[in-house]
Formats: C-alpha cells, structure tokens, sequence
C-alpha cells in the first residue's frame, strides 16, 4: 500500500507554529534570564508569521487535505487570525508580571505556543479525532500553564482540579464520540451529517452519543452545570495564565461547537437545542447571580465569563445561519473583552502585590484617569451598553433568537442581562466614585499601555465598521453549511 | 506394545492429546533451562575463581559437580521467613513474579531450524512485554517486603532496569528495520549464510547497547549497585530467605542466559553456521544446528562471568547516566544512519 | 494463527506451578519458628527507627514518567521497522519527523537536570 503524500499547503500555518515552537524550546535551554526576551520575540514572531501563512493561505474554496480531517475554509480562518490576535496580546500584558514573578522562563510562551497549534487544529477539524486532538493539546498545554507558579498552593490545586475534571470532561466527549461513530459509521464530521439524515432524530444510541459530546461541550465553554473549574482555576491560576485561557479557549470552544453540533450533527439539533436552551439560562442565572456575591475581581470575571457563554449558546440555540453569525461574533467580542479586563488586572499587579480584589480598583480615578477610563470601556461594553460592541454582540444574539420564534427566551436573557450589569457597574462605581486606598501611581512598560488602549479603545472605535466585521462572520459560518 | 500406546494417544480427546504434546516439549526446555541456571552459578564460581587465580568450589562431590544440587537442598530447608507487617501475599507473589517472565520467554526461542516451542509472528514483542513484566518483581518485592533498605534498593533497581530497557527496545527496532519482521526465526534466517551476514557487523553498536543494557537489566556487575552487599545490603531482596530467595536468583540468572540467547538469535544467527556454505558443503557437520545456537550462548554467557570479575562496581549516578545519556542517542543516532542507509544512499544491502 | 499461543498459556501456567511449587516445598519441608527478632526488619543490627514506608524522592517518578514515554516511542517503532520496505520513503521521513519531535523533548530533559544525579 503505497501512502499518498497530503496536500501540506494548506496545513502550513499549524506546522510553521509548531516548529516555532520546538526551536522556541531549544533556544530558550540556552538563554539565561537576562536574555529571556529573545523568547517573547520569537513567540510574537511567531504569532505574527502564522498570520501572515493564514492570510496568504486563504481561499474562496474551503481546502481538504489529510483524508478529510483537516479543512481549511472561511470559518477556520476567521477563528484562526482571531486567535493569534488574542494571544499576542495576552502575551504582551504577561511579560512584566511574568518578569515580577520569576514566572518569566520559556516554558509559559512554549505552551502557549503549543496551545495555539491545539486551537488552529480545533478551528480546521473536520473529523471527530483532529477535533479531539487539537482540544487534547490545547488542554494538556492549559493545565500545565495553570500549574506554572510552583510554590503557589492556590495554583496547584486550581491546576489538579481542572486537570481532572477536564480529564473526565473529554472522555465524557470522546464516548460520545464513539457512539456516534458507532451509529453513523464514520468518524468524519460530513459523512456524519449525512448518515444522520437517513436516522431517524430519535435514535436512542444518537440521542445518548449527543448527551454526551453536550456535557463535553458544556464543560469546555464552562456552561452550567458544569461550571465548577471556571472560577477556581481563573482564580487560582496566575493572571498571565488567566488573560490566556480566558480568551483564545473560548474560540476554540467555539470551534468545537460548530463543527460538531451544526457542522456534524444538526440533524439532531431538536434534541440539542433544548439542551442548549437549558444550559443558556442556568448559565446567565447562575453566572450573574453569583458574580453581585463575588470581591476578588478575578473570580468576578469568572462568573461572568460563565454568564457570557451561556449567551452565547443562545445564539447557537436559534439554529439558523444568522444564529451562528451572531455567535460567532459574540465570541470573537467577548474574546477581546476578556483580554481587556484581565489586562487590566494585570497592569494594576505590581511586584508582590495581586490586584485581585475588588477594593484594588478604587478609586482608579485619581490614579490614573486613563486607566480607569479603559476599564470603563471595557465594563460597559461587557455589561452591554450602547455603543459598545458588547451591546451589538447581545444585540444581535438576541435577534436571532426572536427570529427563531423563542420570544421567552430573549426576555429572560435580557433580564439577566440587567442583573448582571450590576457588577460591572460596581467595578466603575468603585474607580470613579470612591477613594483610593493605595496612592501609588499605574506602572507598566509603554507596549504594554499602547496595547491595552488599542484593546479597550477597540470596544468603542470600532463600531462604525461593525456591519463589516458581521459580514465576515457571515461569510464564516455560510462556508462551512456549504462544505 | 507402540500399537496399544498409539491406541491409547489416539483414543485421548484433542484437546488433551495438545496438552500432553505441549508438556512434553515444555519439560524437555525447562528441564534444561533449569539444570542450566543451576549450573551457571556453578560456573560462576569455578571461572571467577580461576580468573583471581584460586580454585572454586571443589570439595562437594566430584570437582564440586554436585554444588549447585547442594545449595538448592539447603535453601530448600531453610525458613521462609515473613517480616512482621509485611503483605503477606504480595510479598510471596514477587518472587513469583520475577521468576515467571523469565521462564514463560523461553516459549518463543528457537533452538535451532526445527526445535521449537512455538513460532508466533510477534516473537520479538513478546520477550519485549515479559522482560517489562520482570520490573513488577522488584518493586512489589522492595514495598511488601516492609524494610526501608528494601523499599530503597528495589526503587533504584527498578530505575536501572526501566533505564536499560529503553536503550534495548531501541537496538531491538534497529535489527527490526534490517530483518524486517519480529519472528524470532525469521530474524535468525535472514543472518543465514556466513559470518558475514550476521548482524553483528552492520549493528555492531546496537549489539554492544543491547549486551551491554542486558547486563544492566539483569542487575549484574559491574552494575549491581542495588544488590551489592557493600552497598545497600542485597537490595529489594534483603528480607527474603529460604525458597523465595531461590526465586530469585532463578530468575535473574534465567534471563542472563535469555538474553544471552536473544544476543546470539538476533545478532550472531541463531543456529546459523558462521561457515560460508560452500565450506558446509565439503565439511556438512559444520552445518547449521542447535550445537552452534549452544556454542554462541555459551561464549556470550562467558562474557557475563568475565565482565564480573574484571570490572569494579559503576556508581549509581553513573549507572543512570550511562543509560540516559549515552545509550538512548546511540541508539538513536543508529536507527537514523541505518534508515539513510536504506533509502537515500546505495549501501542499503549491508542493513539487509 | 491463535493455535501458536496454546503453548504459550501452557508454559504461563507451568511456569506459575513452578514458582508456586518451590515456595510450597520451601514451606513444607523449611522449619517454622517465628520470634519477634527474626521478623524484624533489618537496620543494620538496630531497631527500625520509622515506618518503612516513607517518602521517597520524586526523581523516581520522573524516571518513570521519563520510561513511559521513550517505551511508547519505541512501541510506535516496532510495527514501523517490520513495514519499512513497504512504507518507503514516505514512511521513514513521517518516522524521522516523529523522532525529531521526541528528540527535542529529550534535549529539553537532558538540559533542564531531568536525566541527572541518579
């Protein structure tokens, strides 16, 4: 049997990255600690370069390579280039705290690099083992990430314990998995959606093959019920780990969600969006309501993150091509949202001092006006005040789902939407309106603060090119209804 | 009387009559195997001795014939004792443990072209699971035997042995890729023909890892630092006595003389005559046979005895790094010239 | 094919009544008179001064963690050097491209201390 070699083209992007990365390895053995910024260059070289292969990469026509397990079409791209720009900023706002900490070694930029690869082949995956592989990667690379400060009792436990629920979570998905291979015959995702087209939607072995790969699912985005790592793990994690894993996983969450249940198993989307259905409004229960008890902004943020998903499934939940857009968008803004506020936390960090509480932001006002003018972008945005992007994110969620027909639904998502508005605005409440404990002035080194500008200031300057970025979203998920 | 026995075979039901017909050939290997290892400690002693220029042991029967006989029946009589607190059944199953692997491999050696126990297309991975097997030995023993000094010793042994069995596994997929299939018998075939095709001379440093990494394994000198008595008082098996003990030096010395005839099937020919056949032609007893397959097993089990008196004792870090550091990219560096070799130059022929 | 191993299970089993069968004569025909100093266990002539069973380095673990990885490689070898005629050129530089991945894993361990004072 003579083996045919694939198409490596359109793979081009993965294996440039990862290749990085394993120089990234060597090269760092070599470098002492006062060199270590060859690291940080390299990596955002790196991000930098496999934006670039993607872009000139990019085709009209969705590409298959690898016998159909690896697809390079608009949707991948769209996630991928999102990717890099999310890391590289996440990157960026790490270094100094990395630097404070004497976190600042080789190994956090290599995992993340690794990382990365574990998303691009999520976003590209058109086969049930690529999907699991790139998620395996990307997980393994987080949990040990988590883990980086060492001496940390706090670190290590959030570590060990998203290391074994997350363990737990994707055998949970891999049965799923299974059973669907077993049902339709094939592992890859459109010879799935074909042979489930011949089943019928109640099919018991597909029904419980699908409540399995939502449990994995919900477990990765971090939806409720199975929300328990999400604010620990944040909480736990170092906030350089944190502003990683907070941001670029969600996409490729996002990835995991489209290609399984709309590229995959759409068939069967009446017995997984009452499931979705559910999940979204425990998830804005749950993650609103618990985020007004929280004063570590850090585990606040968690929560939110939580309520944040479960809006997003909504627009999963409305099955129909604006659905996913409006998703899709959602994601990409809640991304650059998370970036923004973690960033922050990050910039209030100094050496030895963690901006993790509450009190720590008050009166930001009188420190640093700018400051507390980015994080106020960044709140309202989240919170969903026009003219933010996170007001046309829900917006558009919301929209699609009254077009589906679920009336009840967008009204209780905009009530907890107001619930949860409440603690972002506590946060500005506590910049702008109460004094600060702690004179000292905001430091960071000046990349650091043109970046975070650019992030928050995105919220808002952005808005007259929305109609643009919801265009691409559109072309995005219309690409991969085609394939 | 053939015929009332022959209708009596064929009268058993087929299942027994296989039964039967394996035991007898597994009695006519372990019987042997067995007297071997007896008489391997024996020689142990008779040419350690004659190399520090002293007699070994002469007095117990004729030359000292009957020593090995003689300490099995002592440690026959001895007391088995179990330390207080130890896990009792764990620490009657190490022995076991160790001992077994060693004896069940000897199903898939051959002998020679015809005298065989079985001959399964995964002989190779199949010596390869059992030896990893051996490893449970010692460290059940070390935990249940409930002693520090044995917990210790078989953490380190068991290091040493994980560490050696990797640079193994890597010279065996270097005879692999040049004999191309795991049959045990197919690999001592493809080396028929003469001295010149053995593949000694093409994987000559693999056959040094792979020799030198059986020494290792098998915890014998000059890398028996987790035994030594100087050192850490008999290692894991510091609490064992009587029988059990036995067990365990069967079993170390069962696998010496495995892998003395895994080195001979896979690098030195197996039964293969190291004559070009045109010389077999004229002289036909200098043909292949079991005598060559003993010949080869007997000389490398020489070099055991002889790197044990000659060689002072590796330190345990230098054990470790030997193992790590220099074989693994041995190995490594091997398998990658004899890949090339293959496919990208015109020397292929010598990798056959 | 599966009628070569009946050997093989046979051997299993006679191997496993040997090594029973010596410790049974070991029991039967050894004397069997426990005291509290023969049953100790040994220090060098003192009492045990803790519980045996105590912390033991975690360079241990590393080793194994070290031993599980280098033995799935190999076990990825195996079938890979049987096929290598059929595979080709192809087969070998997938193959090389796996090695040199594990390798620079093995460089990373070598320089970070992972292989050392054991």
């Amino acid at each position: 049997m003579t083996a045919a070699m694939p198409n490596f083209l359109p793979v081009a992007p993965e294996i440039f990255v990862f290749s990085m990365a394993c120089v990234i390895l060597l090269v760092d053995l070599f470098l002492s600690d006062a060199r270590r910024g060859v690291t940080y260059l390299l990596t955002q070289l790196t991000l930098i370069g496999a934006a670039v292969l993607t872009v000139k990469g990019m085709s009209a026509a969705a590409v298959m390579t690898f016998n159909g397990m690896f697809v390079g079409d608009a949707l991948a791209n769209v996630l991928k280039l999102a990717i890099y720009g999310v890391t590289f900023f996440g990157f960026a706002y790490s270094r100094d705290y990395l630097r404070e900490r004497g976190m600042y070694r080789g190994e956090y930029f290599v995992l993340g690099l690794f990382g990365v690869v574990g998303m691009m082949v999520m976003a590209s995956a058109s086969h049930f083992l690529t999907l699991y592989l790139g998620l395996e990667l990307l997980s393994l690379c987080v949990y040990a990430m988590v883990a980086l400060q060492r001496d940390s009792g706090q670190s290590t436990e959030a570590a060990m314990k998203y290391f074994v629920l997350g363990a737990m979570a994707s055998g949970l998905l891999l049965y799923g998995m299974s059973m669907l291979y077993g049902m339709t015959g094939s592992l890859e995702i459109s010879a799935v959606r074909k042979a489930i087209e011949g089943l019928s939607a109640d099919n018991v072995i597909l029904v419980f093959g699908l409540v399995f790969v939502v449990v994995g699912i919900a477990f990765k985005l971090g939806a409720v019920p199975f929300h328990m790592w999400v604010p620990d793990v944040y909480h736990g994690a170092p906030t350089a780990v944190t502003v990683y894993l907070g941001t670029a996983p969600k996409l490729a969450a996002f990835a995991l969600v489209m290609r399984l249940l709309v590229g995959g198993l759409e068939g069967l989307a009446v017995s997984w969006q009452s499931m979705l259905i559910i999940l979204a409004i425990l998830s804005m229960a749950a993650g609103n309501v618990i985020a007004i008890a929280q004063d570590n902004i850090k585990r606040m943020l968690a929560y939110s993150s939580i309520s944040h998903m479960g809006f997003f499934l909504l627009g999963i939940v409305s099955v129909s091509q604006n659905g996913y857009s409006s998703a899709l968008f959602y994601v990409v803004v809640y991304a650059v949202m998370s970036l923004g506020a973690f960033g922050m936390v990050i910039l209030l960090s100094r050496a030895g001092f963690e901006a993790e509480r509450l009190d720590d932001f008050k009166g930001l006002n009188q420190r640093s006006p700018w400051h507390a003018f980015l994080m106020l972008l960044v709140m309202i945005s989240m919170a969903g005040v026009p003219p933010t992007f996170g007001f046309y994110a829900k917006l558009l969620v919301i929209q699609s789902v009254i077009n589906a027909g679920m009336i009840w639904l967008a009204i209780v998502a905009v009530l907890l939407a107001v619930i949860g508005a409440f603690y972002y605005l506590r946060v500005i409440k506590l910049m702008y309106f109460d004094d600060a404990d702690d004179k000292a002035p905001l430091g960071g080194p000046a990349d650091v603060r043109v970046l975070m500008g650019i992030n928050a200031l995105a919220l808002v300057l952005l808005i007259p090119w929305v109609g643009v970025l919801m265009e691409v979203c559109r072309a995005a998920i219309r690409a991969l209804a085609v394939a | 009387m053939t015929e009332t026995l022959l209708g009596f075979w064929l009268a058993l039901p087929s299942w027994l009559q296989i039964l039967l017909a394996n035991l007898v050939k597994i009695v006519i290997i372990v019987l042997p195997v067995v007297l071997a290892v007896a008489y391997l400690t024996y020689a142990e002693r008779k040419i350690i001795g004659y190399m520090q220029v002293r007699v070994g042991p002469n007095r117990v029967g004729p030359r000292g014939w009957l020593q090995p006989i003689m300490d099995a029946v002592k440690l026959m009589f001895k007391e088995i004792i179990v330390p207080t607190n130890a896990n009792r059944f764990l620490f009657i199953g190490a022995p076991i443990l160790a001992f077994a692997p060693a004896m069940v491999a000897w199903a898939v050696i051959p002998f020679s072209d015809t005298l065989w126990l079985t001959n399964i297309d995964a002989g190779l991975l199949f010596i390869l699971a059992l030896t990893s097997m051996g490893v449970y030995g010692v460290i059940i023993a070390g935990w249940a035997s409930n002693s520090k000094y044995a917990f210790l010793g078989s953490l380190r042994s068991a290091a040493q042995i994980v560490a050696y069995e990797i640079a193994m596994g890597f010279a065996l997929v270097g005879v692999l890729m040049a004999a191309g299939s795991l049959n045990l018998r197919e690999i001592a075939l493809a080396q028929a023909g003469g001295a010149h095709h053995w593949y000694i001379l093409p994987l000559f440093p693999l056959f040094l890892v792979y020799f030198i990494s059986g020494v290792a394994e098998t915890n014998r000198a000059p890398f028996d630092v987790a035994e030594g008595e100087s050192e850490i008082v008999a290692g894991f098996h510091v609490e064992y006595s009587g029988m059990a003990f036995a067990l365990f030096f069967l079993g170390e010395y069962a696998n010496m003389i495995l892998i003395g005839a895994l080195a001979a099937v896979m690098f030195l020919g197996g039964w293969t005559t190291p004559f070009t056949p045109a010389v077999v032609a004229s002289l036909p007893w200098l043909g292949d046979g079991i005598h060559w397959f003993l010949i080869k097993v007997s000389f490398l089990m020489f070099c055991f005895l002889w790197f044990r008196a000659t060689f002072p004792r590796y330190r345990y870090d230098q054990i470790m790094r030997l193992g790590w550091k220099v074989f693994i990219p041995v190995t490594l560096v091997w398998i990658v010239v004899i890949g090339v070799a293959k496919f990208l130059t015109p020397w292929g022929y010598l990798f056959h | 094919m599966l009628n070569n191993y009946v050997p093989i299970l046979i051997f299993m089993a006679v191997a496993l009544i040997m090594g029973v069968a010596m410790v049974v004569i070991g029991r039967v025909l050894g004397p069997h008179r426990p005291d509290t100093e023969k049953n100790s266990p040994y220090e060098c002539g003192f009492e045990a001064f803790e519980d045996s069973r105590m912390k033991f380095d975690v360079r241990y673990y590393l080793v194994a963690i070290l031993f599980i990885i280098f033995d799935l490689e190999i076990a990825f070898l195996f079938p890979w050097a049987v096929a290598l005629s059929e595979v080709g050129m192809l087969g070998f530089v997938a193959m090389m491209l796996f090695l040199g991945i594990l390798v620079v894993g093995f460089i990373y361990e070598w320089k970070k201390g992972a292989l050392e004072w054991e």
